[in-house]
């Protein structure tokens, strides 16, 4: 009973975590590329900004990952 | 993960992989940059040419996020952030990270990345108070009212838990990510993930640095 309490609140969990920094990692990408079309001589700034950006909200995914390994070793 | 790759504990401390990779990793930085600034020349043999770029373009990335004067204040405990980092995060792309005795990843034990991040955590507050003046200092968390001070200070304690648990969870997370894809398909499939931790073990480093870079920055200056 618990383990399956325990499975299926890291699946919704994982999917849940997966949604969010996925929407604003889409919106950073696409704002990028935006301003790198209206300036291309600023794009090796904004290459840079984007990836560090980009692996900040990567960072709230990992948070997710590893409470769900915790989770699963718990099984 | 960690309380298994202990080899062996003198009196109360137990010694792991982790440790001796540590161990390993500063001993060879050590002796690199001992013998790239043993007989500094104006013409610069491989090794100093080396060691020239990588300070050099280390110097013009801490000064783009804190300006020229405090990046070549402070620039030693920056370079020795990113440096350490970014060589323990590289030390799990070589054969037999994880599974050779005395051989793990450093950055994917949270106990390393805390300490770098309670350190990070003092470097900041050291260098504030060494810029401004103790009371100066302690002045900057009831600004703009006094009623944002828990605030603050929360935001200050989050700092160094933010910091490790970022940079473990990335190592970790893709450590196992690829045990996993090693389990499903052992051959070429977990090469994809190789090629893309080549690239984020150097951008976690960058990460890392930069965050520090922008407490400090804050921290010293109004």
């Amino acid at each position: 009973m618990a383990s399956g309490t325990i499975a299926l609140a890291v699946a919704i969990m994982m999917g849940l975590c997966v949604c969010g920094p996925a929407i604003a990692q889409g919106m950073v990408a696409s704002k990028a590329m935006e301003s790198i079309a209206r300036q291309p001589e600023a794009a090796g700034n904004i290459r840079i900004s984007l990836i560090l950006a980009l692996s900040l909200i990567e960072a709230l995914t990992i948070y997710g990952l590893l409470i769900a390994f915790m989770l699963v070793s718990k099984i | 993960m960690e309380e298994t790759n202990v080899l062996f504990s003198i009196g109360p401390v137990q010694i792991t992989s982790t440790l001796t990779t540590m161990w390993v990793i500063i001993l060879i930085l050590t002796v690199l940059s001992i013998l790239a600034t043993r007989k500094l020349k104006d013409v610069p043999g491989p090794l100093q040419n080396i060691a020239e770029m990588a300070v050099e373009s280390l110097q013009n990335y801490f000064a783009g996020i804190m300006g020229a004067k405090t990046a070549k204040k402070y620039f030693p405990i920056f370079a020795t952030f990113f440096i350490f980092i970014v060589v323990c995060n590289y030390s799990g792309l070589l054969p037999g990270a994880g599974h050779l005795k005395g051989f793990a990843v450093p950055t994917a034990c949270l106990s390393v990345t805390a300490a770098l991040g309670i350190v990070a955590f003092f470097t900041t507050h050291t260098i504030g108070i060494r810029e401004r003046g103790l009371g100066h200092y302690l002045k900057t968390f009831i600004m703009p009212f006094f009623i944002m001070l828990p605030l603050n200070l929360i935001e200050q304690i989050v700092r160094p838990f933010s910091l490790a648990l970022r940079l473990y969870g990335n190592l970790y997370g893709e450590e196992m990510v690829l045990e996993q894809l090693y389990n499903l398909f052992p051959i070429l499939l977990p090469l994809l993930m190789n090629v893309l931790s080549l690239i984020f073990c150097l951008i976690q480093a960058m990460v890392f640095t930069m965050l520090l870079g922008i407490y400090v920055s804050e921290a010293a200056e109004e």
